[in-house]
């Protein structure tokens, strides 16, 4: 790609848009954002979370209406916040979590997606319409299964079906390699790169350099809702100039030890942690030996899982999701029963030991779901913060709540959340804050296990180096943590030893430095 | 404390939505609503002794209210209230019934004791059906209220039978006059005293104590105080429990005082009252004090409309019925679920 061929590019631009601002109450998500994508194209949006990359999807799929700026299609204007007519256009979304409801099978949403589905129908009939679609796009799936029954790679497949069903010429993607292992980004982008020769324009919103560099034509850099630059063909930059862009200059200096792993710009190599002073050798914090647990609704069932973990060591668990990744940590918190093996804490026995008990002895959670597991919402933030506390007594003991939001107030003024005072509802906080919060509460002088799932999905980049120092800190007091995270830089960047996990067993182990190849092609089971 | 207030001061501006509602069916059904107004609001506070009739309605129905409270502030919608009520004054009844003749000291503690128990126990198998096995416990205290209902109408017509009775009203025989902890005025120290003992009480335990502040949260989000490692079970159950032991304790009071013996079919709206009072006192138990004076006075303007201003009593029940409409509208739970129900068609 070239400057010289986009200049060839027609003049009618397949999407353009014109100084977008789009306000969410206080906050400006864009503002004043220009951007034109030539036809026939893989255009790359990019920046961290909260730079407004989403909301600019959204806008033009015609989903959020700007308050101020135009669209137009194919040279053509359309109204902003329209999305019968962006998708009368032919301008389709395929959104970052999964929008397809999971009970209908892969052949109901095809025909209740596309834009005028017959009133009257018969399965049989639905299936055979669809047939072809699915084969020309290479999904495989079966017209009968449910969405719910899909896995990641194949429910992502159909979305993008459904997407296409309609004569799309426009196709959005959101964040779509977030769900996936290494190998199926790879088909992802072939599959893209097909799409891309049958005509379609393809604009994809990631935060990854590595990936844009390997799939995009041009790419756009947002920061803060503002267009840094863009779109520039992917030839004339380079992993460093992007990942400064992406980031901007102020901050660079914090997390200039981090930078590479926060805007996945590794090359997929190196990165050696520091390494566990002979922590391995003294008795572990945790271990568990062989531990088997039912399959159920929210996964699969750990197959004879052993795992150690070291006095001042951080492991990370890869693994595409749902693979057991939300057992394990399930069957750590005694959520789920563990039908055979051991789990020793400090070096006792409490496979049959309640939850509570093992937060007693220093086991800490900060759960996958922040918002449902981590917080209550709705309740204030001191009421949150003491929730751990509070369960270590009697119920019936007397508790004085003024101390507890005394202490509450210093505690996460020393974590640096920003908010306004602890009676406001947890809900009221921001992503970065929130999660703030539940360090706040799960990590103490006497914490001795941290288990810590997706611990800064959806973080902007500044409270993502904030979690991990914040966690390299409680290594550095003795603790031993477990992380579990989708984001392989970041287990790349954090972990002294990182095991991988597929289909509920722990199928293989690596320590620094850590190779790309390698480890993706453990998740896929392909080694 | 203050946060709680402003709730309530909320809570009666929707109280005073639904009277303007209630005005406008008043008129259309051929009434002056403000002459309906003004004889509901002497009867309830403004004629001499009016405030007496009042508080004497008010005391059981906040007692129960603080029971309701804490069931739905640990999540669990205990819409029981009643049956568990019925079921109070029914082993009260047995209790007073059987031990007649024994020194008072003896068998009125241990009325009180049988009242508690007994709604303990009526809210106790829907609690563990929900934590054992799931049983949505709206459907199961609601057919408890039922089967209370029919408990009451068959004690009443056969083993607790008042054999002088008339055959028009079945009820058991009269309480005798040394048990009696009131009049038929039905304000005495003993029933002051057990309200404020149990507001006092309640408001601590909410307010003042670990298990206030976790059933907060668990009734807020239950997944996240699981994830602390607290055991749902443990405290639904003693939500269920706790609702169910003052409700009956209300139960108590009523045969012990006012009632005077146990009428079957008797106060059949007692305990919907009592949750209508606990939802527009925004689960605050401080709240709920006030909020119970206010239905106390309705209670009985209801009795006074019909007898000394010629008025039907049905429309305390209309102002009733708009109160708890316009209550269940600001919480608007049905609301949020069509919008995101759309959201969710769209975005497929």
């Amino acid at each position: 790609m070239t400057k010289a061929m986009l200049a060839e590019a027609p003049t009618a631009f397949a999407l353009q848009c014109r100084d977008i601002s789009v306000q969410y109450g206080e906050v400006a998500a864009l503002v004043g954002v220009s951007l034109a994508f030539a036809p026939k194209l893989i255009h790359a949006v990019v920046g961290q979370n909260g730079a407004g990359k989403t909301t600019f999807a959204r806008v033009a799929a015609g989903i959020v209406k700007p308050v101020s700026g135009t669209l137009a299609i194919g040279g053509r204007e359309i109204p902003t916040g329209n999305v019968g007519q962006a998708r009368a256009a032919g301008v389709e979304l395929v959104h970052q979590s999964f929008a397809l409801p999971p009970s209908f099978t892969v052949a109901e949403s095809m025909e209740f997606g596309a834009e005028r589905g017959r009133p009257v129908f018969s399965r049989r009939g639905l299936e055979k319409r669809w047939q072809k679609h699915l084969e020309n796009l290479g999904v495989r799936a079966g017209l009968r299964d449910r969405i719910r029954d899909l896995p990641v790679e194949a429910q992502q497949g159909v979305e993008i079906a459904r997407a296409l069903v309609a004569d799309a010429k426009v196709l959005i993607l959101d964040e779509p390699t977030a769900v996936l292992s290494p190998s199926g980004i790879e088909k992802l982008f072939e599959r893209l790169k097909g799409l891309k020769a049958s005509g379609v324009t393809v604009i994809l919103i990631l935060h990854k350099i590595r990936e844009v560099l390997g799939v995009a034509d041009t790419v756009s850099v947002l920061r803060g809702g503002r267009l840094v630059e863009g779109p520039i063909a992917v030839g004339a930059t380079n992993a460093r100039r992007l990942s400064a862009s992406i980031i901007g200059v102020q901050a660079e200096k914090e997390i200039a030890a981090d930078e590479a792993a926060l805007v996945g710009a590794t090359a997929g190599d190196a990165l050696a942690g520091a390494a566990p002073a002979a922590a391995i050798n003294a008795a572990p914090v945790l271990a568990m030996q062989r531990v088997v647990t039912r399959a159920d609704s929210e996964g699969p069932g750990l197959e004879e899982v052993s795992l150690r973990i070291g006095r001042g060591e951080i492991v990370g668990v890869a693994g595409v999701e749902g693979n057991g990744q939300r057992t394990l940590v399930r069957v750590l918190a005694n959520l789920v029963e563990a039908r055979s093996g051991q789990i020793l804490l400090e070096g006792k026995d409490v496979t049959k030991t309640p939850l509570s008990e093992r937060r007693a002895r220093g086991l800490r959670i900060i759960p996958f779901e922040r918002n449902s597991e981590g917080l209550s919402l709705s309740s204030a933030l001191w009421e949150n913060w003491s929730a751990r506390q509070l369960l270590l007594g009697p119920a019936l003991r007397l508790i004085n709540p003024s101390w507890y939001r005394n202490a509450c107030d210093a505690s996460l003024k020393e974590w640096d959340v920003r908010y306004h005072t602890t009676m406001q509802a947890a809900g009221s906080l921001s992503g970065g804050n929130a999660q703030k919060l539940i360090l706040a509460r799960e990590i103490d002088a006497d914490a001795s296990l941290i288990i810590a799932a997706q611990p800064t999905r959806g973080l902007d980049v500044g409270a993502t180096a904030f979690v991990w120092r914040a966690l390299r800190d409680a290594r550095a007091r003795g603790c031993a943590v477990l992380i579990i995270s989708s984001d392989l830089d970041e287990l790349f960047d954090i972990c002294d030893r990182i095991v991988v996990m597929l289909s509920g067993r722990i199928v293989a182990e690596f320590r620094p430095p850590y190779r790309l190849g390698e480890v993706g092609a453990a998740m896929t089971g392909a080694h | 404390m203050k946060d709680s207030l402003l709730a309530v001061a909320r809570a009666l501006a929707f109280v005073v939505l639904a009277l303007a509602l209630c005005g406008v069916i008043f008129e259309f059904a051929g009434y002056s609503a403000p002459e309906m107004f003004q004889s509901i609001a002497d009867g309830a506070f403004l004629n001499p002794g009016a405030w007496e009739g009042s508080l004497r309605w008010a005391m059981p129905l906040f007692i129960t209210a603080t029971g309701v409270i804490i069931s739905f502030r640990s999540g669990y919608f205990n819409v029981g209230a009643q049956g568990q009520f019925y079921i109070g004054a029914i082993a009260t009844t047995f209790v007073v019934d059987f031990l007649n003749g024994y020194p008072a000291a003896l068998v009125v503690p241990l009325c009180f004791i049988a009242g508690v128990a007994g709604g303990a126990v009526w809210a106790l198998w829907p609690g563990l059906l929900r934590v054992r096995s799931g049983a949505d416990e709206v459907i199961t205290t609601l057919m408890g209220n039922f089967i209370a209902g029919l408990i009451l109408i068959y004690v009443t017509g056969g083993v607790l039978k008042d054999p002088s009775g008339t055959g028009q009203v079945m009820a058991s025989r009269p309480v005798a006059a040394a048990y009696r902890i009131s009049s038929e005025v039905g304000l005495s120290p003993t029933i002051v005293g057990a309200a404020v003992v149990v507001g006092v009480l309640m408001w601590v335990l909410v307010n003042r104590t670990a298990f206030g502040v976790l059933a907060g949260l668990a009734g807020r989000n239950s997944t996240m105080v699981v994830w602390q490692g607290a055991r749902m079970s443990r405290l639904g159950i003693a939500g269920f429990v706790l609702g169910g032991a003052l409700a009956g304790l209300a139960g108590t009071i009523e045969v012990l005082g006012p009632n005077g013996r146990l009428v079957s079919g008797f106060l059949p709206a007692h305990g919907f009252t009592a949750i209508l009072i606990a939802l527009v006192a925004g689960l605050s138990i401080s709240g709920a004090a006030i909020v119970s004076v206010f239905f106390g006075g309705l209670a009985s303007a209801s009795l006074y409309l019909p007898v000394l201003a010629g008025l039907p009593a049905a429309a305390i029940d209309i102002i009733n019925a708009a109160i708890a409409l316009f209550i269940t509208a600001r919480a608007a739970p049905g609301l949020g679920w069509l919008t995101a129900r759309r959201r969710m068609i769209r975005g497929a």
